[in-house]
């Protein structure tokens, strides 16, 4: 194992790394922006770097800074946590150049699966079942128009270089297809400095079903079942569960196996996420692979008792997985909420600003993973996540209430300060999410009615 | 030491004191830091090490001219790899650093054994060379942006910096 490892990230999400540093008996090298300098993050780590200005660019996107701030320090390893640099195959490579061990898969890795024509051309080989669309992106208009007469309409124009759910444009008819693929093209240009898109059918009312990997740098792989991304605004996860409610054995067992099969085709190491559709009649579609761990990981590790990050840094030191298929056991359900600095009744509107008070909950099977405090102020330089709540039960009817007593006991106040939390306890209360029916349409149907907050 | 030690269940009395000795020597070089750092001199300075907080105020909402630390924030120990703080001889009245501009290795010479850009005592002008900053093999000049007189180089030659860490406290010009 390493003795010092640098975390290349900030928020929650750093933290959380920290903690498994600690408790692996590692050292923590915290590297932050001028925002970051009075975070949680910072002050737990053994030593700090400050690595630039507020703009992640400057920042925590700076690949020259960050591995100067691990040669500096001496840092053996560098943890990238989820979003800015994660699955940037640059600097897993120039980690590489400098020995220091990038925890996450190679760069060819994700170089492969991070564009997603590449990503879905080999999962077809590996026979993963794909949505009808366009492997090859479109090149240009009436392409476009040939794709999407071959694959029908609705369809999603998305962007090749993409990820995260940004990007994307649904299109209903043909008469919107020049407008929206234009669109599509300005937007994957100013998100990802690409502006290569594909087109894929649109299922307007389906589950988005994901598979939790990991594999050793010996070949050895497994999955640790499922989780439900289905509540989603504008494509950004709001609630996750595991299991994913009422999906048939089978369907899971298959996608499973699918997932597995695709990370034995992509040579997949460390911890990764393959996320599916699931249509109406059972059939599932692959849509793209995370090759970082997810914001969502908690409700694996609670339902599977796995340390995710644990695992990842025991793969980038070369040793081989401790649990085989058949010893992966889930039990009992968890959900997650993801609480956000932002206001519900003003269509979401990020309130940054300073935290007056700031009351998590607690109590049996509840975990908050979060870096706020009385004092912590909300940066407008980041996204809004404050804190991620995770509640398990033996069913998910408890899980669910176990939720809501804990969205109840939840307190965040400050000037400006505003959460997603009364929006929450609105998904939770609905019919359709209480009895595990609903898709990826919930949240549109929300929020097109009377006003939220 | 990191701030995370900052209370340790099951303490015994002598570790106890070792410990808030250590702290309180962490506070010491963040204030002194801090201080150096800020520019203006402060109308008030708390240190609190329970909690580990030092609190600097200004009477009027003054910052440091180049991006720092916000000198109205609480502070806890940051300690980073290298930190050789200031002592404070360019925080006088009108004086001002040159920082880092980013994090990596300081030189204060073109090549090992030349003679440096700069001395203290010399007088600068608006894009003199004083130094290097290297980030992964690219080196990144370090320039005056004013006409003054180096009043003091902060970081030894070959020393890791951090970003926006002083390297040169200068007086300018008309402040001389």
């Amino acid at each position: 194992m390493f003795e010092k490892v640098l975390i290349a990230n900030r928020g929650e999400i750093g933290l959380r790394v920290a903690r498994c540093c600690r408790d692996l008996g590692m050292r923590v090298v915290a590297v932050y922006s001028t925002e970051d300098r009075d975070s949680a993050l910072v002050r737990m780590a053994d030593e700090a770097v400050h690595i630039g200005p507020a703009p992640a660019r400057h920042s925590y996107l700076n690949i020259p800074a960050l591995i100067e701030a691990a040669l500096c320090t001496g840092a053996q390893a560098l943890h990238p946590g989820y979003g800015f640099a994660s699955e940037n195959p640059d600097l897993a490579e120039v980690c590489e150049d400098h020995g220091i061990t990038f925890v996450g898969p190679s760069a060819t890795v994700i170089d492969r699966l991070g564009d997603k024509v590449s990503a879905r051309a080999l999962m077809a080989e590996a026979g993963l079942p794909l949505l009808p669309g366009g492997v090859e992106p479109a090149a240009g208009l009436e392409e476009a128009r040939a794709l999407a007469a071959e694959t029908g309409y609705p369809l999603i124009i998305k962007p090749v270089a993409g990820g995260g759910g940004r990007g994307m444009q649904v299109v209903r008819d043909p008469g919107e297809l020049a407008a929206k693929y234009r669109q599509a093209r300005g937007k994957a240009q100013a998100l990802f400095g690409d502006n290569r898109v594909y087109l894929e059918r649109y299922l307007a009312s389906a589950r988005h079903v994901e598979i939790q990997v990991l594999g050793d740098r010996l070949g050895n792989l497994v999955h640790l079942g499922e989780r439900d991304c289905s509540v989603q605004r504008r494509n950004q996860k709001i609630i996750e569960e595991s299991p994913a409610h009422g999906l048939p054995a089978d369907v899971v067992r298959r996608m499973g196996e699918a997932a597995l099969l695709g990370a034995k085709a992509a040579e997949y190491t460390g911890a990764g996420t393959f996320e599916f559709l699931v249509d109406d009649t059972g059939d599932f579609y692959f849509m793209e692979v995370n090759c970082r761990i997810q914001v969502e990981h908690p409700v694996t590790e609670v339902v599977t008792g796995v340390d995710l990050v644990r695992e990842q840094f025991r793969v980038a030191a070369g040793l081989p997985l401790e649990l085989s298929q058949s010893g992966v056991a889930p039990r009992g359900a968890a959900i997650e909420c993801r609480v956000n600095a932002e206001d519900p009744a003003r269509d979401f509107l990020p309130t940054p600003g300073p935290i007056e008070e700031f009351t998590a909950p607690a109590g049996p099977f509840v975990r908050v993973d979060t870096d706020c405090f009385p004092g912590h102020r909300i940066s407008a330089a980041y996204d809004p996540l404050l804190a991620k709540v995770i509640t398990w039960a033996p069913d998910r009817a408890q899980a669910r209430e176990r939720m809501r007593r804990a969205l109840d006991e939840f307190h965040v106040s400050g000037p400006g300060v505003r959460t997603n939390i009364p929006f929450l306890r609105r998904v939770l209360d609905d019919p359709r999410f209480a009895d595990g029916t609903h898709t990826t349409s919930l949240v549109a149907d929300l929020t097109s009615q009377e006003p939220l907050g | 030491m990191s701030a995370g030690d900052e209370t340790k269940a099951g303490d015994g009395p002598g570790e106890r004191e070792e410990h808030l000795a250590d702290l309180l020597a962490v506070v010491h070089r963040t204030a002194a830091r801090l201080l150096a750092e800020a520019g203006t001199p402060p109308a008030g300075l708390t240190v609190r090490a329970g909690e580990v907080t030092v609190e600097m105020t200004w009477p009027d909402p003054v910052r440091a001219a180049a991006p720092g630390p916000d000198p109205s924030a609480a502070v806890g120990p940051a300690p980073g790899p290298v930190h050789a703080a200031p002592d404070g001889t360019g925080a006088e009245e009108g004086g001002e650093y040159i920082r880092a501009p980013t994090v990596g290795v300081f030189y204060r010479a073109p090549e090992p054994g030349a003679k440096s850009f700069v001395d203290e005592g010399d007088v600068v002008e608006p894009g003199r060379q004083l130094g290097i900053v290297e980030a992964m093999k690219l080196l990144i000049p370090v320039e005056a942006v004013t006409d003054g007189r180096i009043v003091e180089v902060l970081k030894a030659d070959a020393a890791p910096v951090e970003y926006d860490e002083p390297l040169f406290a200068v007086r300018p010009s008309e402040a001389a």
